[in-house]
Parts: structure tokens; sequence; C-alpha cells
């Protein structure tokens, strides 16, 4: 136990590991890796990461060989079965055989890797994420939003190094239009295993402010095409296809479509693209306008000419029909004053003649009249006189009469033949002017007055 | 001219004039106003191509209260 340890050169215990190695381990073994990275060196040899991952944990890692001559092969058949070269961060199905160097140590030497497991596995979270949008309803929700008349207001997901982004910013920019736009950066990761949640999170962070925002755009670009299988992670793509404005992405790569560009409102090849999209929108705006102002001053103009023109023929007609009318009135007066004339002569006549005939027959009249009333006159000279004569004859008598009914009235006459009036104050004795015994009374006769003193008065009662 | 006028409403104001103006609907009366309220909205929409209205701080301060 005292003996000095034996001590081994590192040649010989590698030796020994590779030699234990190369006899345990003599077959090819058909296994499953996620290719994290694949290390291509200048010599075409790639040395690739090969890891196991549960729950998004390395649960193994070892590294990988690829001769250059079994790379060329290799990635030949993978261009042509997967339509894309051998990629990074997939995983796969490699046959392989465990070697040890003595200077490069453990590694798994590919010798083959299976396309089609390799174009399954890619397409196998596209296809679920695709699925379970469908199944939502989601697939063209986004698309079937109306996009804004201008997108002005643009909410950036992106990472402030990116130069997807640099590019992007740089089309807004500089346009050589002036078109105007309002950015705000989002920042996120853009590719790997953070990508998806970050992503999400600045989506609802937008959400809050959404008014102050047109459109989403998620900008990636010059990271390489690696770690970009977040594009179809379902709950980020559930989230971009149920976003209330549009969602545009222009992520920059050039392998499959991933679901999240598939869904997006609309997907740009580059960043730059999706620049041009946005000014293309501007021109949309803008050229209708520029288009408008030449369509007013055309047919504005056209309409004042017509407008012109119709004044002009109208004002050419109008002096014509005037001149017309004048000429057509004048023939009319000139013709009526003529058979007004010959009316007036012809009526003028008519009526001299008619006036000598009336005069005529007033004269041959008037002499006739006159001489029958000479007649009258002379009968009624003759027997006026005597009619007169008659007339006063008659009321002579009527007159004698009526004096000789006067005179026999008078009171004189009555005393004549005898009667008296006695007088008691001047009047005649009445009831009222009797006297009393001793009063004097008067009574007058015809040729006498005796006055009397009253002896006695006796009522007469009969 | 209302400065609320969005680009939208003044871009389909905009349209509806020019195709009343196309279609000769628009008496030479009328022109005139059609004409000078077109030019309104075309300097409306120029405006809104080039000029912005958003403050980031604004949105940075809405979203701190959200």
């Amino acid at each position: 136990m005292s003996d000095t340890p034996k001590i081994f050169t590192l040649q010989q215990v590698v030796s020994s590991i590779r030699k234990t190695i190369e006899e345990r381990y003599q077959q090819y073994y058909w296994v499953k890796a996620e290719m994290h990275k694949l290390n291509r060196f200048a010599s075409g040899h790639c040395f690739p990461e090969l890891l196991q991952k549960e729950d998004g944990k390395i649960v193994a890692q070892i590294r990988g060989t690829i001769w250059n001559h079994q790379f060329e092969t290799i990635n030949k058949r993978f261009i042509s079965v997967v339509k894309e070269p051998l990629k990074e961060d997939t995983t796969l199905l490699m046959q392989v055989k465990v070697t040890f160097h003595e200077s490069y140590g453990l590694s798994l030497q590919i010798v083959d890797i299976d396309p089609n497991y390799a174009l399954g596995e890619l397409q196998r979270e596209r296809q679920e994420t695709l699925q379970k949008l469908q199944k939502d309803g989601l697939i063209n929700a986004n698309q079937q939003l109306k996009f804004p008349l201008l997108p002005k207001r643009v909410a950036v997901i992106s990472a402030e190094s990116s130069k997807g982004l640099s590019d992007f910013m740089q089309v807004l920019k500089n346009n050589e239009w002036n078109y105007s736009f309002f950015t705000m950066l989002f920042p996120a990761y853009l590719q790997g295993d953070n990508a998806a949640s970050s992503i999400i999170s600045q989506l609802e962070n937008i959400k809050k402010v959404l008014h102050h925002f047109d459109v989403v755009v998620i900008v990636r670009g010059g990271g390489g095409e690696v770690g970009l299988s977040c594009y179809n992670n379902y709950e980020l793509c559930k989230e971009i296809a149920s976003f209330p404005i549009p969602v545009l992405t222009g992520i920059g790569h050039s392998t499959n479509l991933t679901v999240a560009e598939m869904i997006a409102f609309r997907n740009a090849i580059t960043p730059t693209e999706l620049g041009d999209f946005l000014l293309q929108a501007f021109h949309n705006f803008s050229v209708p306008i520029k288009d408008a102002i030449k369509s007013i001053k055309y047919y504005a103009v056209a309409k004042v000419e017509d407008e012109k023109t119709d004044l002009n023929n109208l004002s050419k007609h109008f002096k014509n029909g005037a001149q017309q009318s004048l000429y057509n009135n004048q023939q009319k007066l000139i013709a009526q004053s003529r058979e007004v004339g010959s009316n007036v002569r012809y009526n003028i006549q008519n009526n001299r003649q008619k006036i000598e005939r009336l005069t005529q027959n007033t004269l041959r009249e008037s002499v006739h009249i006159f001489q029958r009333e000479r007649e009258k006159v002379d009968v009624l000279t003759e027997q006026f006189p005597k009619t007169i004569k008659s007339s006063i004859i008659g009321e002579s008598n009527r007159l004698d009469n009526l004096l000789h009914s006067v005179q026999i009235m008078d009171p004189i006459n009555v005393l004549k033949r005898g009667f008296s009036i006695t007088t008691f104050n001047g009047k005649t004795l009445k009831v009222g002017n009797k006297g009393q015994k001793g009063d004097e009374i008067v009574t007058k006769t015809a040729i006498f007055n005796i006055k009397s003193t009253i002896m006695d008065i006796e009522e007469d009662n009969e | 001219m209302s400065k609320d006028l969005k680009y939208t409403d003044a871009f389909e104001e905009l349209k509806q004039i020019v195709s009343d103006i196309e279609d000769g609907e628009i008496s030479v009366d009328e022109l005139s106003i059609k004409v000078k309220r077109a030019s309104e909205l075309i300097k409306v929409c120029k405006e809104k191509l080039t000029s912005t209205e958003e403050d980031v701080n604004q949105i940075l301060k809405e979203l701190e209260n959200n």
C-alpha cells in the first residue's frame, strides 16, 4: 500500500478512454436531439451543439461532429425534402456513432439526418397552432379588420439593437414625400425561448393605450434565421390574431412562413418592405387627393367654359330673334296703319253723308213742327179772351154770394131784427159772469145802449 | 374649418365633391362654394400626411397609470 502510485500520461488515459468507448459503442444509433448550433467551420466540418430539453430546461447536452463530405450529402437531401437548409434550433433524428478523440474529446459523429423527421417536427407545432386557431375561429380575425386610411401611428415591437428596426425606421423617416409617422418602440425579445411571452406582454401594453395607435408592427432582422419557432407559438399567434388593430409582421427570414406571419394582417418579407407598405398606404391616400385637385380644376374650368359658350349662343340667338321679331312687328304696324288710314277715310265720308242727311231731315221736320205749333197758337189766341171773360163772371157771382152770407152773420143785423146783448164788465152774461144785485149791466140794441142795475137774480131751474 | 375633422371624413367628403363635380351635378352657382370647400379639405388631408400629434410622454404616462 506504500507503493508509489502509478502515474499515467494524459495520452495514456485518453487513449484508454477512447479504446473503451470504441469497444463499447461499435454500432450506429438513431438519436433524437435538438441541434442548437451548427458551428460549421471554414474547413466545412461542423461541430453542432446537441441538446435535449424538458420543460425548457436542458437535460442533456453533447457535441456533435459532421465531416464536411457528409454534411454536403445530408444538407442536399435536407433541402430537397424539407425545402430549406439544415437549420439550428430544430429537433432532428440523426444516425450517430459515439466517438472519442484524444484532442477533441467525446462527440457524436453524425453520419445521417432523417429529413422527414425534421420536416415533421417543424410542421408539427405549426400545424397544431393553425388547427387551434381555426377551431377558435381566429385564423382570419386580424386580416378582416379594416385597415386605417392612414397608418400614421405605429406601435413597433422590436429590439433596439435590431438591424431590422433600423431598416424599418430608415424607410419611414427618410421618405422623400415628407410623410410623417409617429412611432413608439415596445422592446421585446424577437427570437428564442423568451420571445413569445415577451411579445405577448408588449401587445398587452399596447392594448392599454390602443387609442394612440393605428397599427402594430413586429419587426426583426439581421439576427440570422434561428429561433423563429416562437412565431409558431399558439399563445402568441392567438394574441396577434385577436388583436383589435392590424398587426403587421416584418420578421425577415427566408424559410417557410411562420403561423404568426400567416395570420398577421399583412406580412412583409423584410422590415424595409414593411416600411414601404406603410408608405404605399400614404400614397394611396395622397394620390386621390392630387387627382382630386386635378379633377376639380379640370371640371370646374370646363363647367365655366360650357356656361360661357351656352351664354354666347343664347345671346346670339337672342339678338337674331330680337331683330326678326322687331322686323315682323314693324311690317305688321305698317300694314295696320295703312288699314286704319283707309278705314278712317271711309268712316269720315260715311259719317259726313249721314250728317248731311240728318241736317236735311232736321230742317224739313223743324219747318213742319214750327208750322204746326204756330197753327195751335193761332187757335189758342183766338179762344183765349172768350174763356177768360166767362170764368171772371162766374167768380164774381160766387164772391157776391159769399159777401151776402157774411153780412147776414154780423151781430148788428141780428140786433136790427130786435135782439139785444147784455154785458157785465164788458162781457156777455154767462154762468161765470152774471154779476150780483146792485151791479151795473149794459144792454146793447141796434140803435142804443141801456145801462141798468140788477134788482134781483132768479135762477132758471129749467 | 373644424380641427377635429378626421382625415377619413375629410377624405370621404372630398371624394363626394369630386364625383359630384365630375358628374356635372353641381351648378355654376354652387361651384365656387364647393371648390372652396374642396380646397379646405385638401389642405386638411395634406396636413395629416405630414404632421403627427401624438406625444410619447403622454402615452408612457397612461401606461404607468393602467
